[in-house]
């Protein structure tokens, strides 16, 4: 196929995309009201915990009762608490107002609540009765034990596990992460540049300009030219999105104190939140193919569409089916899972739409053979192929089809 | 401007045939533009103009025979240049008018600073000098007319297809359209014209190919074809009774004018003497060629106009 004009075409149509404001606009949207509500939710907690803290250390006067003999009264005379007898009375003043709080302690707390009259002191006051009354229980409890490291599990129990599979150490989870990566970027790369890919063919046919540009080039140096500029566009706006987001999870750990992070670090391999990353070679290689040979499946399907839809708006409909059924594995993922051998997950596996969620599902599970992943992908490369060269053969035809849909007989026997 | 030393055809249609299903479009077509000339393609509404032109730059593949420029099938990547504007016409709205005209050149072979160059230089000549960074969206009918045009002859091609040329232009750019093919065909480039408007086809045409039903019912150059149709037409101003017609037919009679076409064989000078024998006193008989609206008119029995209206 002769080149020519290939690099005019995709320099049009990465500098027309990057030199429009609204495309800046949308993509940095997304990450910027990302950081908007990751720095809220940052500043609110902050506040949060401080007021709670700084009301706590003010202390408060409450009242309690205990029908269960947990409550230490040192520890509770310690948090401010005064023991009541009537507990109707205590929780009376609290609404009339000349109490702020009483709790309740059930005789049995394992099987009942605790239970807190509290004064509304908004939404961050109120959240501080909580506090008190679990100290109180807690505490309470610690002292009757009257030793921290039995206390301590009580609370929380850290644990370290190592899987086997087929005589060989398995990462588990964190063997799934990385293939996985690829689905993950599947979706994006759909979500982002569909409607992109999807008027790579209208365009020209909405603008009248096709029967001009066709006299300057072959048609599909006009259409790998096209898919190849939304691919840079998309890795662009991929960059967009991605350097906030890396940005982010580098520096919360840090945050954070970087505990998890400092736990994991002692075993083999990357970690992200504690988790061990293992890299499994074949499996990447597997969820490459995949992903490429979707991602042109996806592509060329698009283009098809394209070029038998007379505008963006109808082209829209069928795209919207396209995506629903290259998604629908998502939504049978449970069972594909649970039974990778079932006749439905075989079917999804094998079925050209269904083929590159379903398979990359199960390749980053472990669950899908080399030789079937091999399999799938030379599949999804070959139907990918043929709708590219459909869709090539039918932009001929449908891009000076402007006014109606194209009759995809009609064409290919004029083509 | 290639190919215009010799006098070898710019395009050469050779037995073209173009079904689409079981109906056939175009049926065993031939004929040859030659270099420098300015050649009519005419005929009614789906009698196969614009399917030929799309099969001879590669957007149809023909059923049967050859399409042939400069002695090859079309070729994008040819060294020749060619200026094509369709029947069906459009650009990027949504962008700016010098984005568009740089990267239509660009397309068409020049750098780029040449091409923006170029553009700049055009749109200042059509008084559009101030609209390069505006977005074609914005610009008026008639102002995108003018960009079209632009991008059509942009680098001044040696082969200019233009399908409909005038359809939709206002009068102003009619008249730049006009003005800007006969630059190009002074300059030396060879001009093919899909038209229904014949008073054009006789004042820029040197030859015309007239379809009907994608067959070519004439073929020739103008003065040729307007006589195939007729021996010419007699306007005439007189006063008296006309005699009985011999040779000829009075096309419209009023009270002291009448044309009158003459009969194949018939020579304007016998129908004087028989005007003047019979006692009719000629005040003015200016004899002409038939007109190639009256020619269009034979052929497809309707107007240029009314073609142009009527379904394919």
């Amino acid at each position: 196929m002769k080149m020519h004009n290939l690099g005019t075409v995709i320099g049009f149509e990465v500098r027309r995309t990057l030199t429009k404001p609204t495309f800046w606009l949308t993509s940095l949207s997304v990450p910027l009201l990302m950081a908007v509500v990751f720095a809220l939710m940052w500043f609110s907690n902050a506040s949060t915990a401080a007021t709670v803290e700084a009301q706590r250390e003010r202390g408060v006067s409450f009242t309690y009762t205990d029908a269960s003999g947990i409550v230490s009264p040192a520890v509770a005379a310690s948090l401010g608490g005064s023991p009541t007898p009537d507990a109707a009375g205590a929780a009376r003043a609290v609404h009339e107002g000349r109490s702020q709080l009483h709790i309740d302690v059930p005789p049995d707390p394992t099987r009942e609540p605790v239970h807190i009259v509290g004064a509304d002191l908004g939404l961050i006051g109120s959240g501080q009765w909580n506090g008190i009354a679990r100290d109180l229980v807690e505490m309470s409890v610690a002292e009757r034990i009257g030793d921290p490291q039995l206390t301590t599990l009580l609370t929380s129990v850290d644990t370290t596990a190592e899987l086997w599979k087929d005589g060989e150490r398995s990462a588990g989870f964190g063997a799934m992460i990385a293939p996985g990566l690829f689905l993950v970027l599947l979706y994006m790369g759909v979500l982002m540049l569909g409607q992109q890919m999807l008027n790579i063919t209208v365009e020209e046919k909405e603008n009248r300009v096709t029967e001009m540009i066709l006299t300057t080039l072959d048609p599909r140096v006009l259409i790998v030219g096209k898919v190849l500029a939304v691919l840079l566009v998309g890795i662009v706006q991929g960059l967009v999105l991605l350097v906030p987001l890396s940005l982010t999870a580098f520096l919360l750990p840090r945050a954070g104190g970087g505990a998890p992070m400092d736990a994991a670090s002692e075993m083999d391999g990357p970690s992200f939140g504690g988790v061990v990353i293992e890299v499994d070679a074949v499996r990447m290689v597997v969820a490459a193919a995949l992903f490429v040979a979707g991602f042109l499946l996806f592509t060329g399907l698009l283009v098809a569409i394209g070029s038998v839809m007379p505008t963006a708006k109808d082209a829209g409909s069928a795209f919207g089916a396209a995506i629903l059924a290259m998604f629908l594995p998502l939504y049978t993922a449970t069972a594909v899972v649970s039974d990778p051998t079932s006749v439905l997950a075989t079917f999804l596996t094998w079925f050209p739409l269904t083929a590159p969620v379903t398979a990359l599902l199960r390749n980053a599970l472990g669950s899908l053979g080399v030789v079937e992943g091999v399999g799938v992908a030379l599949m999804l490369f070959a139907v990918a192929g043929v709708l590219l060269w459909l869709g090539v053969r039918l932009f001929r035809q449908g891009s000076i089809s402007y006014d109606k849909r194209l009759h995809i007989g009609k064409a290919l026997r004029r083509s | 401007m290639g190919g215009m030393t010799d006098n070898t055809p710019v395009i050469e249609v050779r037995n073209f045939t173009m079904r689409f299903g079981d109906k056939a479009v175009v049926d065993d077509l031939t004929f040859d533009v030659r270099p420098g000339e300015t050649f009519g393609l005419l005929g009614a509404n789906g009698s196969g103009k614009t399917t030929t032109v799309r099969a001879l730059l590669g957007i149809y593949t023909p059923t049967a025979g050859e399409l042939l420029v400069h002695g090859r099938p079309f070729d994008p990547a040819a060294d020749y240049s060619l200026g094509y504007l369709p029947e069906e016409r459009g650009l990027y709205r949504k962008e700016r008018v010098l984005d568009v005209m740089t990267y239509f050149g660009q397309l068409k072979g020049l750098e780029r600073t040449r091409a923006a160059a170029w553009s700049q230089h055009f749109l200042e000549r059509v008084d559009l000098g101030d609209k390069g960074n505006a977005r074609l969206t914005t610009l008026s009918g008639g102002q995108q007319q003018k960009v079209q045009l632009g991008v059509t002859i942009m680098d001044n091609p040696s082969l200019l297809i233009l399908d409909e040329p005038t359809k939709g232009f206002d009068p102003v750019n009619r008249r730049l359209l006009l003005d800007l093919v006969e630059a190009q065909r002074a300059a030396g480039a060879t001009v093919v014209i899909i038209t229904h408007q014949m008073e054009e086809v006789e004042r820029l045409c040197d030859r015309v190919l007239l379809l009907k039903d994608g067959r070519a019912e004439a073929y020739g150059t103008v003065a040729d074809v307007q006589d195939a149709y007729g021996s010419g037409i007699v306007r005439l101003h007189y006063a008296g009774a006309l005699p009985e017609p011999h040779g000829w037919r009075p096309l419209t009679r009023e009270r002291n004018y009448a044309e009158i076409e003459l009969g194949e064989g018939t020579d304007a000078q016998v129908l004087l003497r028989q005007l003047v024998d019979a006692g009719v006193e000629v005040r003015s008989f200016d004899a002409s060629r038939m007109s190639m609206e009256q020619v269009f008119l034979k052929v497809y029995g309707q107007a240029p106009d009314e073609a142009e209206g009527a379904a394919a």
